[in-house]
């Protein structure tokens, strides 16, 4: 018989065994060699990556230019005056940016704290009727229909209130977007941590909640900043609930900016690619500093190597 | 002065009974052992001490105040884990000096602390090294520089060697026995080592099926057991027990009434004046082993052999309806499978335990009557 206690994870240091030799020599065994791989590789970076520099390349040509066929592959005359335009013809653009950020920073810091916390106590208390089990699946289950159908009622309810339009509101809808996924995210590495952790702190002086705080926080830092980003990107790049919960400048988001510059008479090409370039930057660069933090928030758990 | 009483606790995890009617005193300074198999409550006892588990009955006393509803970090006690639980964030300094930490104790006194401890546990050159990479050993002796650097009134220890390799293992025992020697706390320890238990402990807190079967130091619990499970799980290879039926002075095993047939001291039969039947108990060590016809001897045939260096166990079968018995004799004795031995007793060594309650006879003239502390109630055992 096990009891709680006795099937904590041992945190003796172990080595584990590297299987990209094995792998390598797997894929040999099949046919797959070397060159077909670079080759595979190569097909998957232009598929992925060619969007991303027909982007960023279409800030610097005319209109003219970008849709010309055959297609200008370099820009050859860089028109770096594309920037400055874009906030000439469109001013309010900035307050698009100032949104999105406002937007993105309020919803990413309330998902994750409301999520982890929620996943901690999941994972820590008994609640009666086995909700402990049964809660998370229902949090989880908000995220079952398409969105979609929650816009109307959403909409009706938003009005009522004066939420519509605001920056509030467009917080509050991304905040209960992205909490199932926190807390689905945070609760397997608050598993991860032994409650003996817990305990000792306890005894060490700590409250239940300092415990939390100083102990158990760091040790799943990995998880915090995986969901961030993840919260991150989802929210900045919203489109669907921003478009019809904020129609006007005050609490237009840069998603919702960029797919008004297609209008019923024209498609403004360039303003658009040099305001999602714009729109590209931030993300890839929090992405980027916090990339070996991701890298180990899904590759291991809170306490291992 | 440290002292720690539980009155009448007792733990239920819904229809579960973890513990029940636990009562048990440990004076200042005290050393005492929770032995007992898997399951019968040991940890769930010592973590009612610690504040980590509440009890759902009974009251826990340190010092004779009330501390049953006191939050961990306000009881003053420290605890090395079966796991370790060592911070894995931290240095081993941070680890030690984390109970420092947290007190608010200034980095000085902490660092002249920490180098005391280590020092003391002989790591001063792990002490800026990381949790993860130190070999089993040395998180051990890590979890103990961190439960008594605070200095704590009470020592708790749960199986803290159970991870160890067996060499290991018997040097950290007698580490920590120096330990609790030098530093004078009153420690509680859960093993369900009985070689580790009786080398270490002042006091055996012996449980069973979340009940405490017999408190009492090393030597009593061996030679004065309170009931059979004391008797059955105290001692290696295990006590053997017949069923007999008692004739005057003789006994005979219910089971192969014609072999097993001796004649008892007549001082010694007396104690069981009183039972007809009883249930025999001796240790392995309490045969002695013929290799020729001898007077009120148990005729056995001998079925399998251990060789263990100087002494030898002998597993051996009595009469047609078999009673297996095990017997340790000298490595000089020339026994194989097959062959016939025969076995005498050591009377006065021998124990009667009621067949019914388990409970040891002790009766008059029995020179291990000392009437060892046993709680009162009612008694289980197998
Ligand atoms: N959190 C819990 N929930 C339910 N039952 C529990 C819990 N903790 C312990 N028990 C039960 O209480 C009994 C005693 O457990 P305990 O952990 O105290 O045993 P132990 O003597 O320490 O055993 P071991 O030597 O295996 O560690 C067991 O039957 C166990 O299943
Ligand atoms: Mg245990």
């Amino acid at each position: 018989m096990t009891t709680k206690q006795d099937t904590q994870a041992d945190v003796l240091p172990y080595e584990e065994p590297s299987g990209i030799e094995q792998f390598q020599e797997t894929l040999r065994e099949y046919g797959v060699t070397r060159a077909v791989t670079y080759g595979l590789l190569g097909v998957f970076l232009v598929w992925t990556l060619f969007p991303v520099y027909w982007l960023v390349t279409a800030t610097l040509k005319t209109r003219q230019t970008l849709l010309s066929f055959p297609p200008q592959w370099i820009p050859l005359d860089a028109q770096f005056g594309n920037f400055a335009q874009l906030f000439a013809q469109r001013p309010d653009f900035v307050q698009f940016i100032i949104n999105s950020t406002v937007v993105t920073i309020t919803t990413t810091i309330l998902a994750t704290t409301i999520g982890a916390m929620a996943a901690y106590a999941f994972v820590t208390f008994d609640y009666p009727y086995n909700l402990d089990f049964h809660l998370p699946f229902y949090i989880l289950s908000t995220r079952f229909m398409p969105p979609i159908v929650t816009i109307i009622p959403l909409f009706v309810i938003f009005r009522g209130v004066g939420l519509v339009n605001s920056l509030q509101g467009l917080i509050l809808v991304y905040t209960m977007f992205n909490i199932p996924f926190a807390v689905w995210m945070m609760k397997g590495f608050f598993e991860e941590v032994p409650d003996s952790l817990i305990e000792s702190a306890m005894i060490d002086g700590h409250t239940h909640l300092g415990a939390f705080f100083k102990i158990v926080l760091p040790l799943v830092k990995p998880g915090l900043i995986a969901s961030a980003i993840f919260t991150t990107i989802i929210t900045w790049n919203e489109l669907l609930f921003a478009v019809i919960l904020a129609l006007n400048a005050n609490a237009m988001t840069v998603p919702v900016g960029l797919a008004s510059f297609v209008t019923k008479f024209s498609v403004q090409w360039i303003n658009m690619s040099v305001g999602a370039t714009i729109a590209l930057v931030p993300v890839l660069l929090f992405a980027f500093i916090a990339r070996q933090q991701l890298v180990r928030g899904f590759s291991m758990g809170a306490v291992g190597k | 002065m440290v002292t720690v009483n539980y009155d009448s606790v007792k733990k239920a995890y819904g229809d579960t009974i973890a513990i029940e009617d636990v009562n048990l005193h440990v004076d200042d300074g005290e050393f005492a052992i929770l032995l007992g198999p898997s399951g019968c409550g040991k940890t769930t006892t010592l973590r009612c001490l610690a504040g980590l588990t509440q009890p759902t009955d009974g009251t826990i006393t340190l010092d004779g105040h009330d501390v049953t509803d006191v939050h961990p970090k306000n009881r003053n006690i420290a605890m090395v884990f079966q796991n370790f639980a060592l911070y894995p964030h931290m240095t081993v300094r941070e680890n030690i000096g984390y109970p420092l930490k947290v007190a608010g104790k200034s980095k000085d006194e902490r660092e002249e602390r920490i180098d005391e401890v280590a020092e003391m546990l002989e790591i001063p050159e792990l002490l800026d090294r990381d949790i993860a990479n130190l070999s089993g050993g040395q998180q051990q002796r890590v979890a103990l520089g961190r439960a008594i650097i605070r200095r704590p009134a009470v020592f708790l220890m749960d199986e803290p060697l159970a991870n160890l390799d067996a060499k290991l293992k018997i040097s950290m025992r007698s580490r920590i026995k120096v330990l609790q020697r030098e530093m004078d706390i009153t420690t509680m320890y859960v093993t369900h080592d009985q070689e580790e238990a009786m080398s270490l402990g002042d006091k055996l807190i012996i449980m069973d099926k979340g009940h405490i079967q017999q408190i009492g130091s090393p030597d009593e619990v061996y030679h004065q057991p309170a009931n059979q499970f004391v008797a059955g799980f105290i001692g290696s290879p295990s006590m053997n027990f017949v069923t007999v039926r008692r004739d005057g002075d003789r006994i005979r095993a219910d089971d192969a009434p014609d072999t097993f047939d001796v004649e008892l001291d007549s001082e010694v039969a007396d104690r069981y004046r009183d039972h007809e039947t009883f249930t025999l108990g001796v240790r392995p060590q309490y045969f002695e082993v013929h290799t020729e016809r001898t007077d009120n001897a148990i005729e056995a045939a001998v079925e399998v052999t251990e060789p263990q260096g100087d002494e030898q166990i002998i597993e051996v079968e009595v009469g047609d309806q078999p009673v297996s018995l095990t017997v340790v004799a000298p490595s000089a004795i020339d026994a194989e499978r097959g062959d016939t031995v025969w076995l005498t007793l050591d009377d006065d060594l021998v124990h009667g335990f009621d067949t019914d309650s388990g409970r040891r006879i002790v009766g008059a003239g029995d020179q291990n009557r000392g009437v060892a502390s046993t709680p009162e109630g009612e008694m289980t055992s197998d």
